[in-house]
């Protein structure tokens, strides 16, 4: 079930939240309407912290992590560090980086097995991120697009990548990613997914803005609804049993994409 | 795709009005302050301006109105028609291309009084022709003040048009009055179309919206329509004749069994087959309605069969289906077919027109190839499984599903019926997601305070915030809301935030040690191999390198090097200052330098001073040119002693002239200059462009420096073209004695 979430009148929730397996953060607002959406979606089940980076609240995009680690820029602060060890489970590697680039939620897209990560990121941060999130790293790019943590979003179900992204790319980064994939759209036609979509393997929240059809796409492609085997991860899901994308709302998006 | 929205168009002001809008501008932004004294050709411009001003004016306030108004042979048919029906198409163009002509003619208008203003030959000559371009301007917009009201009235009618979209999905009501159209059109939408048991309730087109399939459809309810020729329709009916004609769209054609509506089933055969041309290339769904009333089983065998053969003759796109508002049966079934019929005819056009290529990566899902054989499990915490299951069978029970909720935190109350407006009055059920209620709701009473209901509790926004510390995962939760500095002892706490510090300090210290002893070996074998000491010879040049660095280096540092600012010989020879013996012009430094040299400069000297005295240079300079030929003379003739000086020399010549020789000297200098100006015909050239016209050299001189006077720059003062209102200070009002009265008596 996804949730239809605005910060501030902002439909761009993804970069004020960061959402794993393991943890949510949200970023320090005035008003607690905005993290009581997550805290009462997530609360009973995972930790949901107030979180800034170097003073900020852009946390979703200074940030990456999964269920075993979390990332941090640079410019984080001790303090900030320090709230964020104490906050989060002993299970969960904080690990501050030093790269250049530093908007970490924009360059590196991951779940809890892969990531992809910009082109140009350092070696050593490639290591890192291999070692402090456990996954695989790929330096790929989305439809063009070398941000590769806005323009795609996946979890351990599925994942959803850049409208324009070509059918070659999308097959490439599926066998990559080992999570069937769709390309698609949030907030009533935005291609910046990772801002308008905060996805984990059980629950989702989308900006304001996002339709009815794009939000039972998400539902489809992430296996939010609850009624799927939860159990396995993407893969699992083979060939024999089609996607509702596929059989149920595919004339629904022709009319309304062609 | 345009988008036909008549509701931003600007009211068109009636005829009066535009007068005066227009007069008030031009009496606004022009200059208003003009003086018989002026010169003639300011006060022509002064009255030109407004003229134009005028004109342009009213030609932009009628463009303005023309490009508002839709061209009705540039916009959809539909709309066109409907225009046509509702306003008459000739008298809308008699309109628009009235206020066209009266446009030119305002501007035909506007230039032959300005031609005239530029030969008035007074302030009053001007100001009558202004006054009667003005005027002229004025009567031709009063005359078309019928077309400007017209115009007004269906700008205001347009603009009340339902926003109604030609090219999205339709479903479009008709048949004849009172079969049930509107009460359908209430039932799948919100549109609150009044509904009444008389004909013609409805007399326009209403739009109303519905979902379905995870699509927006427009629902569009017409009048009823007579069954009668063409040409014997009225304006209402015409509205759903034009919607029939002109949109893509499932028809839904409703027929009342019950013949409550006063027609006879018969008679809403016979309009069928009249409009039936309008049904080509459209899915037609024809709806029984009213069985509550007249259950189609029981109708009588020969009306049964006049449906079923008209339901035949409608071709393969047409299907009947039976429905009831009153009882809803049927209702959403109807809806949900004619929207499928719809859709599917849609797609079907799409596909075959090879519309779907660009998005068929948003209508595939992409499955991947298992690369390895690593399993890649997902991760969902057994607390929500366990939540999941119990809500599964909770809503087993009470059957409540929930849509995907607008984001804000529930509570107590209104954990249920949050979006209850969403939903559309017809059972929907299929076209969402079916979901739990969320962060516990299930427990009721025993779920714990969100951070927004605290936050409400304890002042709101901005008052409360959380203590971020309560949620800290610690060892020890009596540890939470210790304070912790964030320097201790001069040492950054964080640094030592790892708690196996020591280990790593020492291991690196290890590194360190390591890579120096390396190092140091290194370099031990590196220096064994050569002798580093130096024979005398190359201590000695070594010696030499570094004295010559030492004294380049002492060379650039000392004071008076480079290390100022580089003046100008004649720049320096200028400066007064007596402390700087240098100055190059300087007598007594010019003096010792000469003498250094071994000259004797005081002569020189002494005829500088002299010239010097004689006064400023200017005034030297100007005699010296006046007799340029003497003086020329004089010093070809090589005289040119030291004592008297050169000027000296030739007063005193001209002194000695005659007076008859001092004007034929004259006369021959005149002579010559023109000679000089005057070209050979052999050497003549076409004059300059500028001076094209003008007689001589002199006259053109006059012309460039008018020129020149027309060009400079205007600074500051006040023009005629200011707001501002200074003091008018009246002369009369304000010398003289004051005696008697005030000064505004006087």
């Amino acid at each position: 079930m996804a949730t239809r979430v605005s910060f501030e009148n902002s439909n761009e929730i993804g970069v004020f939240a960061a959402l794993t397996n393991g943890y949510c953060l949200t970023g320090i607002n005035r008003s607690e309407n905005f993290y009581s959406v997550f805290e009462s979606e997530l609360g009973s089940h995972i930790p949901v912290i107030h979180a800034t980076i170097a003073g900020c609240r852009f946390v979703g995009r200074t940030t990456a992590g999964n269920r075993r680690g979390l990332l941090v820029p640079n410019t984080a602060t001790d303090v900030e560090l320090a709230h964020l060890r104490n906050s989060l489970p002993d299970s969960v590697v904080v690990q501050r980086i030093e790269e250049r680039l530093s908007a970490l939620g924009n360059i590196i897209a991951c779940n809890d097995h892969v990531a992809l990560v910009h082109p140009d990121v350092d070696r050593e941060t490639e290591d890192v991120i291999s070692d402090v999130l456990g996954v695989e790293v790929f330096r790929q790019i989305v439809g063009g697009q070398a941000l590769v943590g806005s323009y795609c979003k996946f979890s351990n179900h599925g994942g959803m990548v850049h409208p324009r992204t070509t059918v070659e790319d999308i097959e490439e980064l599926s066998s990559l990613l080992q999570v069937p994939l769709v390309a698609g759209t949030v907030n009533r036609g935005s291609d910046v997914l990772g801002g308008g979509l905060i996805v984990n393997d059980w629950s989702s929240f989308v900006g304001l803005d996002t339709t009815s059809t794009e939000i039972s796409v998400i539902e489809n492609i992430f296996r939010l609804t609850g009624s799927g085997s939860s159990s396995g991860g993407g893969q699992r899901m083979g060939q024999g049993l089609q996607s509702n994308i596929v059989t149920n709302m595919r004339s629904s998006l022709i009319d309304q994409l062609s | 795709m345009p988008v036909y929205n008549f509701k931003t168009m600007a009211p068109v002001p009636s005829a009066s009005d535009l007068v005066d809008i227009v007069l008030t501008r031009t009496q606004r932004k022009t200059p208003t302050v003009v003086h018989p004294g002026y010169k003639i050709t300011r006060i022509r411009n002064f009255y030109m301006r407004k003229i134009k001003f005028t004109q342009q004016t009213i030609s932009e306030r009628l463009t303005a109105m023309l490009s508002d108004f839709p061209r009705l042979s540039d916009i959809h048919p539909f709309y066109s028609d409907l225009c046509n029906t509702l306003y008459d198409r000739d008298h809308y163009k008699l309109a628009l291309g009235q206020i066209n002509t009266a446009r030119q003619l305002v501007d035909a208008v506007a230039r032959d009084m300005i031609r005239m203003v530029k030969y008035g030959d007074s302030l009053y000559r001007c100001k009558c022709l202004k006054r009667a371009a003005l005027g002229r301007m004025c009567t031709i917009l009063k005359r078309q003040r019928a077309s400007l009201s017209y115009l007004e009235e269906v700008r205001k009618h347009m603009s009340r048009l339902p926003a109604l979209d030609p090219n999205t999905r339709t479903l479009l009501l008709c048949g004849l009055p009172n079969v049930g159209k509107s009460s359908f059109m209430n039932k799948i939408t919100r549109a609150n179309v009044d509904v009444q048991p008389y004909a013609f309730t409805t007399k326009s087109l209403f739009v109303g919206h519905t979902d379905y399939r995870y699509l927006r459809w427009q629902v569009i309810d017409t009048p009823g329509i007579l069954d009668h020729p063409l040409e014997q329709r009225n304006t209402i009916e015409m509205q759903a004749i034009t919607a029939l004609a002109h949109l893509t769209c499932s028809v839904l054609y409703f027929m009342d069994v019950s013949e409550q509506c006063g027609f006879s089933i018969e008679q809403q055969c016979n309009l069928f087959r009249s409009i039936s041309p309008l049904f080509a290339n459209k899915q037609l769904v024809v709806v029984i309605n009213k069985i509550d009333a007249q259950p189609y089983d029981t109708l009588e065998s020969d009306k049964r069969d006049m449906i079923e053969r008209l339901v035949k003759e409608g071709g393969p796109n047409t299907t009947m289906l039976q429905m009831s508002n009153v009882s809803e049966v049927g209702v959403s079934s109807v809806k949900n077919h004619a929207c499928d019929k719809l859709l599917a005819s849609r797609v079907d056009s799409r596909v075959s027109m090879k519309k779907t290529d660009s998005v068929m990566n948003r209508l595939q899902v992409f499955y991947p190839t298992a690369r390895d054989g690593v399993v890649r499990e997902a991760y969902v915490p057994e607390s929500v499984l366990r939540e999941r299951e119990r809500a599964a069978a909770e809503g087993g029970e009470g059957k409540k599903t929930r849509k995907s909720r607008i984001g804000y935190a529930p509570t107590k109350d209104d954990d249920d019926d949050d979006d209850e407006g969403d939903e559309t009055p017809a059972e929907s059920g299929d076209e969402m997601m079916v979901g739990n209620g969320g962060g516990g709701a299930g427990d009721g009473g025993r779920r714990k305070k969100t951070a927004r209901e605290l936050m409400w509790e304890n002042g709101g926004p901005g008052v409360w915030a959380p203590d971020y510390r309560e949620q800290y995962d610690l060892l020890d939760p009596e540890w939470r809301f210790d304070a912790i500095p964030q320097i201790l002892d001069g040492k950054n706490i964080a640094d030592y935030f790892d708690p196996d510090i020591e280990e790593k300090l020492r291991m690196l210290e290890e590194e360190e040690d390591r890579l120096q002893a390396e190092y140091e070996a290194a370099d031990m074998e590196r220096t064994d191999g050569h002798d580093t000491r130096l024979d005398e010879m190359e201590t000695a040049q070594v010696a030499e390198i570094r004295e010559r660095v030492k004294i380049a280096r002492a060379y650039k540092d000392r004071s008076g090097g480079r290390n100022r600012p580089a003046l100008p010989r004649e720049i320096r020879g200028r400066i007064k200052d007596c402390h700087d013996d240098d100055a190059k012009l300087k007598a007594d430094a010019i003096e010792r330098r000469l003498a250094r040299v071994g000259v004797d400069a005081s002569s020189m000297l002494e005829r500088g001073r002299k010239r010097e005295r004689e006064g400023p240079r200017e005034k030297r300079r100007q005699s010296r040119n006046a007799r340029g030929d003497a003086e020329m003379e004089d010093a070809s003739s090589g005289d040119y002693d030291e004592d008297g000086g050169v000027s000296m020399k030739v007063e005193g010549d001209e002194r000695s002239k005659s007076k008859g020789a001092i004007k034929r000297q004259r006369k021959e200098r005149v002579e010559s200059a023109r000679r000089e100006q005057s070209m050979a015909r052999s050497h003549s050239r076409p004059r300059e462009p500028s001076q094209i016209g003008l007689k001589d050299e002199s006259m053109a001189k006059v012309a460039r420096m008018v020129e020149k006077k027309g060009q400079r720059k205007w600074f500051g003062g006040s023009g005629e073209g200011d707001h501002t209102k200074s003091v008018h200070l009246v002369k009369w009002c304000n010398t003289g004695k004051k005696r008697n009265g005030t000064h505004y008596s006087r």
